[in-house]
């Protein structure tokens, strides 16, 4: 993995006991870190391990309270963005930092514009943009509007952006959590052709699959400080997960159990925009996956069951009811649950205090009182379920914007377990956190469907859905495949049938459409 | 992925859409005008007092759109209007007309600079800032007028003295008649033939007897496009209102960005405050301004937050009002007018949205059934006329309305 092991150049950054602190909290403490060029060097870590504060050190947007920062050898020191930028050093935000209003164009040239007589010059910046983006593979349209592109494309600008700054060190913020499989692959090549360029990246994030894939050396954070570091060739995954933690990690796949019992969700040939006959049944005690690429219909499939989208067609029962015609808060009261796919969007006021949130939507508030919310019951549930489910917060008043995305996550999951519903809607419900609150998010999924619920989960990670389904149905074009047992499964087969190379298994019992 | 060539300016659908959209007005009014023989709906006094009545209003929302594309709302526009009215009169009558125009764009400037301290530095929500403004505006006019005024012939606590010399007017040479060149648009206005008649009134109002402060409103409306369209410091201005963390990311200064845009802001207000008291009138009055920074900002609101779609509100603004003020009865047309719009509306829209278009025929029906069955418009509707029309037109397009990204919210280094 690493041809240049021979004769190594002098790193292009190199960070050196470097410490921060803040009010109560140490954030990073003698952390080092050697990037050199030609190199896609990954820094792993759980969330809050310090990996973002050191990256904020790297691109000027925090002081570093101890040690020093060399570039080609020499100390310096940034002290904005803007410094960091015209040493050569470029962040790719996980949250696009786009103007959505704007053009490709505009966004890119932003703040270093080329001007004659004093007017924005944007055919020389167009042709710039064009050169940059032919050099490395980066296809994007300079006149189109952000707001009319897809996830895959803005990050590409976002690229775009710091490799027309003239950047050789390039910081990736976790890229890979907002995209799907075939983008990833995409971003990827990207990141080959910027090595092959001689550009150093620095590819943070807690997946280690991808970054075994795709790194030529680790290094790992926790709690604040390095504690490895080491070409990706001699890492194996065991020894990493440990490292990252400081102790074992639960396996995805631990223990089975076969549903059987009454089924509590079904749909009969349910229409939606997107949705095209989509028939399923989910019992008692049993896990439904559905795997497909994104786009397919996923996402418009659960708000139709939820009574947020308008249903065309088809029928929608919950626990033996009639819910075709029931708005969300009916369809809720049967006992509907669901874990959104965006949590800062449609799950969480992010302004709101942590029981706020964890109350909204809760039936314990009604039944104490029907005009007045109980603030001393709620924070008392609300320290419960943060107890219970380990959400590292220093009170119940904080907001929820104050967390972490695992954090947060964990207690939307909290929050929807705890009405204790018949059915689970689970879209994505580890998406964008780390190991340690995915493993309790899974573990606690596990726990509920052992004790009778009906989980329907919506995923684009295929070792999830393996690993936690009892049945899988794929989703393509908005239509469903037939159940197949997870047993007959292996992610080769599921991506075959996601992508339609794989023909339908046959199944008389879900052959009615 | 090259893109295909760009197509020519005049043939982009942001260009052809409004000249058509132009032509198709012209039509209507025109045909309105022939079959009521209302000849007041396009001659040029009725046009020129639009211009007139425009500028202020064109003015104050040229205001909000800098401060707003910076993402600085800005309420206090009206404030702004009354501190540059105050100091335009005090300066007009003490050193003449000119410095007090200049005075009213620098007290115009002190209030936008109050404004951005706190907005900008303090964060303080920009809706309560901009409210402030106004209320505190109201008072410190008063007390400005007592301390300046007092004791001056024709002056009192609510009025200053007379404004020294009055700003010129040009007309356009050969077309509009100026320098004593024949008025070629004034005789086409006579003909009242159809169409030709109109526009050539139109043109002629807009180009006979124009005050000087107009053309410099109308060079500042140019300047605008070009400053905020076409330089770096426009795009990193525009940046600041659309996503402030992504500009700061890229170096831009953000709060010095804010800053910057709510001073012009300030400045355009006062602008406007100091046209009242040297060309609408020549004298200080206490609620001069008669809310003319809000219907400033709906007009913005209907432009889109573009520098032509403002001036286009503007100009209906000041066309109802001035209507109504030349010809009150003449209002009564517009019903009509409405009618003939709205079923234009309609076909063109048949197409693509069959059931607005309905709607719209329908509300032109109903226009017309009105028409016929009423012979005047009360005066109170009358002078509604300009917030009627557009509340219709912003219930139509609110769905394409784009306002920048970020207007309203303070924004503070490393805050989420």
């Amino acid at each position: 993995m690493s041809p240049h092991a021979v004769h190594e150049p002098p790193p292009l950054v190199e960070l050196r006991g470097i410490g921060k602190r803040y009010p109560g909290v140490v954030a990073n403490r003698d952390v080092n870190l050697a990037v050199h060029p030609g190199q896609i060097h990954a820094v792993v870590g759980e969330n809050g391990a310090g990996k973002s504060t050191l990256m904020r050190i790297l691109y000027g947007e925090e002081q570093p309270d101890e040690g020093e920062l060399l570039l080609d050898g020499e100390t310096v020191r940034l002290r904005s963005p803007a410094d960091a930028i015209a040493a050569g050093i470029g962040m790719v935000h996980q949250h696009f930092m786009l103007a959505e209003n704007l053009t490709v164009l505009e966004n890119v040239i932003l703040g270093a514009e080329n001007t004659r007589w004093g007017l924005l010059d944007r055919r020389s910046g167009r042709r710039a943009v064009r050169e940059v983006s032919e050099r490395y593979g980066l296809d994007v349209d300079p006149d189109a509007t952000v707001e009319h592109l897809g996830v895959g494309q803005r990050q590409r600008v976002e690229i775009l952006k710091v490799l027309y700054r003239g950047a050789r060190v390039l910081i990736f913020d976790e890229p890979t959590a907002v995209l799907v499989p075939g983008e990833v692959r995409a971003l990827f090549g990207s990141l080959a052709g910027l090595r092959a360029q001689g550009l150093a990246v620095v590819f943070i994030s807690h997946k280690l699959d991808e970054v075994l894939a795709v790194s030529d050396h680790i290094t790992v954070i926790r709690a604040g400080a390095s504690v490895g570091s080491f070409a990706t060739a001699d890492a194996d995954p065991r020894r990493l997960s440990r490292l990252i933690v400081g102790g074992e990690l639960p396996a995805p796949a631990a223990r089975r159990r076969g549903g059987g019992g009454e089924v509590v969700l079904r749909l009969r040939g349910l229409r939606a925009e997107a949705v095209a006959d989509a028939t399923l049944e989910v019992a008692q005690g049993e896990i439904l996956g559905i795997a497909g690429v994104q786009g397919n219909g996923q996402t418009e499939l659960i708000e139709a069951i939820m009574g947020i989208r308008a249903v065309s067609g088809g029928s929608l029962h919950i626990a033996g009811r009639e819910a075709t015609h029931l708005g969300t808060r009916g369809r809720r009261r049967l006992g509907l649950a669901c874990i959104p796919e965006d949590r800062h969007r449609q799950a969480l006021a992010l302004p709101a205090t942590l029981w706020e949130n964890a109350m909204l939507g809760s039936e314990d508030l009604r039944r104490r009182s029907r005009w007045r919310v109980d603030r001393k019951a709620a924070r008392d549930a609300t320290g419960r379920l943060v107890a219970g489910f380990g959400i590292r917060s220093p009170s119940v008043d904080v907001p929820a914007a104050a967390l972490s995305g695992g954090n947060q996550q964990k207690l939307v999951v909290g929050r929807e377990l705890g009405g204790r519903p018949k059915v689970l809607l689970a879209a994505h419900p580890t998406r964008g956190v780390d190991v340690g609150a995915q493993a309790v998010i899974w573990e606690r999924l596990r726990d509920a469907r052992d004790d009778g619920l009906a989980v329907l989960l919506v995923g684009a990670d295929l070792d999830e859905l393996l690993g936690l389904s009892d049945r899988v149905q794929v989703m393509l074009r908005g239509r469903l495949s037939p159940a197949v047992p997870v047993g007959e499964l292996t992610v080769e087969r599921l991506g075959r049938m996601m992508t339609g190379a794989e023909p339908e298994p046959v199944d008389s019992a879900a052959e009615n459409r | 992925m090259r893109a295909a060539t760009p197509r020519p300016w005049w043939r982009r659908p942001h260009v052809v859409g409004p000249v058509l959209a132009v032509v198709a007005v012209l039509l209507a009014v025109s045909m309105v005008r022939t079959l009521t023989g209302t000849e007041a709906l396009t001659g040029s006094g009725v046009v020129g007092a639009t211009l007139r009545l425009a500028v202020p209003i064109g003015l104050a929302g040229l205001s909000g759109l800098w401060s707003e594309r910076a993402g600085v709302a800005n309420l206090g526009i009206e404030g702004m209007m009354i501190i540059g009215t105050v100091c335009g009169a005090w300066a007009g009558y003490a050193y003449g007309v000119w410095a007090g125009v200049l005075a009213g764009v620098v007290g115009g400037v002190l209030a936008g600079l109050l404004h951005a301290v706190v907005t900008v530095t303090f964060g303080v929500d920009q809706v309560v800032c901009g409210v402030a403004v106004n209320i505190l505006a109201v008072g410190v006019a008063r007390f400005l007028c007592v301390v300046a005024f007092n004791g001056l012939p024709g002056a009192g606590a609510t009025q200053s003295p007379p404004v020294r010399g009055t700003i010129g007017t040009i007309s356009l040479p050969v077309l509009a008649g100026g320098w004593g060149t024949p008025d070629l648009l004034g005789r086409l206005e006579q003909t009242h033939w159809f169409l030709l008649s109109d526009a050539g009134g139109i043109l002629r109002g807009f180009l006979h007897d124009v005050s000087w402060f107009t053309v410099v409103a109308v060079a500042l409306v140019l300047g605008s496009v070009l400053v905020l369209w076409h330089t770096a410091f426009g795009l990193r201005l525009r940046a600041a209102g659309e996503h402030p963390a992504a500009a700061d990311s890229l170096g831009v200064p953000v709060q010095r960005m804010r800053y910057w845009a709510v001073l012009v802001s300030g400045g355009l207000a006062g602008l406007a405050g100091s046209y009242l008291v040297t060309v609408a009138s020549n004298v200080y009055r206490e609620g001069q301004t008669g809310g003319r920074g809000f219907i400033g900002l709906a007009a913005m609101i209907f432009g889109n937050w573009r520098p032509a779609g403002t001036v286009g509100g503007a100009l209906l603004f000041g066309y109802a009002d001035a209507l109504q003020l030349r010809q009150s009865t003449a209002v009564h047309v517009l019903i009509l007018l409405a009618a003939v719009l709205l079923w234009m509306a309609a076909i063109v829209g048949l197409r693509r949205r069959p059931r607005l278009s309905g709607v719209m025929a329908l509300l032109g029906m109903t226009a017309f059934a009105v028409f016929q069955t009423t012979d005047a418009v009360p005066t109170q509707l009358v002078y509604a006329t300009p917030y009627l029309a557009t509340l219709l037109v912003l219930v139509t397009t609110a769905q394409r309305l784009r306002m920048p990204a970020y207007v309203g919210v303070p924004y503070r280094r490393g805050g989420a």
